[in-house]
């Protein structure tokens, strides 16, 4: 009881000391889960899209990919990631294997499945003759995507909570093709892992606080305009 | 008229209500054909609407009214030609060129999830219009439709009658060559229909844009249409005037769907004079009739051009070719009409009366009337062996 105390008030101490590495790891963090997500939603939210409107041969197979994809284990996208990096890997000439590039890389493809099957489930929820009367309004292919996409805002902020919060808190892949290096690749996640493992519990405290606090606020901010967007809707 | 009507058979009236030549012609269906797993959906042999025109298509539901209009304004691809002015539209880029030059107004409003003078705006955005074009042109179509007080309601702010309202400024808006309506009051309550169908013909009135409105409700048809075509079973069974086909149904599908509902079956004798034909019934009796070619026909008789009077009346001074000596065979309440079924020794049919009337001739189920109708009220249809049920 006593080391968890005391943990807890070092951990305190360290957050609002301003020690440079614990921030240097939540940045890290947040810029590689950020990115992460940046690109899965450049990705997913189209090709959600395309699987939603388009008809063509393998879309069913498609569709089953996706919904499977959603329910990857992290550390099974690790090693995939690190098959494909690995020296001798089809892109091992890349020399992306533990660096942060290759954490990013892992995080897209953990999120890409869940932004494109829940995009394509909103999407397809969308009333047939609403899709009708905005095709009928003069809408190309493209203006009616966008269209849709304004109709569906809410449950694409779902979406982008469901992803964020998928990926900021994984922590198999990233160390897997990250190395959870310190000062380099190490993240919230890793970095929790390694500091309970050597018994600095109050900097594990420290970084799970934080770590915590971003998926809380994170989810907060989305919660807030969700709801504000349910009332307009 | 009569003559070319009841030879029946596709197009056989031909407008008379709409003036202008072929340069008006804004839409044309040539053979076209809705086809959906090898099966054929709609089937538009010929249907033409021009500028300035109320086009009604009618039919009851599953005749594929919507699929045709679908169709039509080219959110469904169809085989055959489509013509839109003067341009075969084959491709999906000539289909989004048609939608961008018409618009349409569904059962249910749609609106997009912004405000009322967003989604009136839409339209314009979505063909390119700048910001103040676009806002100037949906105030004024606001304006049009009385809903200019809605402007910033969202549309889970409206009710029915005012969302539809809505949806038809959204269509206004762009100035559309044709305007598409599907079935667009059947949503709203009677007094809400009413007014909007009044505005609306108003609007028609003042603007020459050709109009392409589906509906399954006959008295809506007779009330705002031009010209009608009558959809059964996916086909386009008869165009023309709305006074015509409503007087004249070339088939006894459209007639039993008109309510016209005594059927008379027999063979057409030229009247040589004494009456335009006669129809002489398979039962044995002979009734007056319009003209028709002689040969086997159906004919129909529009309950409300039969006349009941009490017993046998004394003073047979009427005009009335048709008299029939029967019984009352049964009563049913119409709206705020009575409905009698008089049965004659070879003949029944059916007529509509007030209450009032049907107290003052002392009628009862099973007592004697006399019922009586024109030669001109009776329109036989050429039978090619198919009866209505």
């Amino acid at each position: 009881m006593q080391t968890i105390w005391e943990g807890f008030v070092e951990a305190l101490r360290l957050l609002f000391g301003g020690d440079g590495a614990i921030y240097e790891i939540a940045a890290r963090s947040l810029a590689v889960s950020g990115l992460a997500l940046a690109i899965a939603l450049v990705l997913g939210v189209p090709l959600g899209g395309l699987l939603a409107m388009a008809r063509f041969r393998g879309r069913r197979t498609m569709v089953a990919g996706v919904n499977t994809g959603m329910a990857a284990p992290p550390v099974v996208v690790g090693l995939l990631v690190s098959l494909f990096l690995t020296r001798n890997g089809p892109f091992g000439d890349l020399r992306l294997l533990y660096t942060t590039w290759a954490m990013v890389i892992a995080q897209v493809v953990i999120a890409l499945p869940i932004v494109i099957g829940l995009s394509l489930a909103a999407l397809q929820q969308l009333d047939v003759g609403l899709r009708q009367q905005i095709a009928a309004l003069g809408a190309g292919r493209l203006q009616a995507f966008v269209l849709q996409l304004r109709e569906i805002r809410v449950a694409l902020l779902a979406t982008v909570m469901a992803a964020f919060g998928a990926i900021i808190s994984e922590v198999g892949a990233v160390m897997m093709v990250g190395g959870n290096i310190r000062g380099q690749t190490q993240v919230l996640t890793g970095a929790i892992v390694q500091e309970t493992r050597i018994g600095r519990f109050s900097v594990a405290i420290a970084l799970a606080i934080i770590l915590m606090a971003l998926a809380f606020s994170a989810n907060f901010v989305l919660t807030v305009v969700q709801q504000r967007g349910r009332r307009q809707a | 008229m009569a003559r070319g009507a009841a030879t029946g058979g596709l197009e056989a009236v031909t407008g008379a209500a709409v003036a202008g030549g072929a340069d008006d012609v804004v839409i044309a269906a040539r053979a076209l054909r809705v086809v959906r797993g090898g099966r054929t959906l709609i089937t538009a042999d010929d249907l033409t609407v021009r500028s300035g025109e109320v086009h009604v298509i009618l039919g009851s539901n599953g005749a594929g009214k919507s699929t045709l209009l679908k169709a039509l304004n080219g959110l469904e691809p169809a085989e055959g030609d489509l013509v839109f002015r003067g341009q075969t539209v084959r491709s999906a880029a000539a289909r989004l060129e048609l939608r961008r030059r018409t618009a349409a107004v569904f059962q249910r409003p749609h609106l997009l999830a912004t405000t009322v003078r967003g989604n009136v705006e839409s339209g314009l955005r979505l063909r390119g219009a700048g910001r103040d074009e676009a806002r100037s042109r949906a105030a004024a179509a606001l304006e049009l439709l009385d809903v200019t007080h809605l402007a910033d309601r969202r549309r889970d702010k409206l009710s029915g009658g005012e969302a539809q309202r809505v949806s038809i400024a959204r269509a206004l808006a762009v100035d559309p060559e044709i305007l598409f309506l599907d079935e667009p009051l059947a949503s709203l309550d009677p007094p809400t229909r009413r007014t909007l169908s009044a505005d609306l013909l108003r609007i028609f009135a003042q603007r020459a844009m050709a109009v392409i409105w589906v509906t399954h409700d006959r008295d809506e048809a007779l009330a705002v249409g031009d010209r009608v075509s009558y959809l059964d079973g996916g086909r386009i069974a008869q165009t023309g005037a709305v006074v015509e086909v409503f007087a004249r149904p070339a088939s006894p599908a459209l007639a039993e769907f008109l309510g016209l509902e005594t059927y008379l079956q027999g063979c057409i004798r030229d009247g040589k004079g004494d009456a335009p034909a006669f129809l002489d019934l398979d039962s044995g009796a002979t009734i007056a009739c319009n003209d028709a070619p002689e040969g086997p026909a159906v004919a129909c008789l529009p309950p409300e051009d039969v006349v009941l009077f009490a017993g046998r009346p004394a003073d047979r001074s009427t005009s009335l070719r048709n008299v029939i000596e029967g019984t009352v065979k049964a009563v049913t309440p119409a709206g705020r009409l009575l409905h009698v079924v008089v049965a004659g020794d070879r003949l029944e049919v059916g007529a509509l009366v007030t209450r009032a009337a049907f107290e003052e001739l002392e009628l009862r189920v099973g007592g004697p009337v006399v019922a009586a109708f024109k030669a001109s009220a009776v329109h036989p249809i050429p039978s090619h062996g198919h009866r209505p049920r």
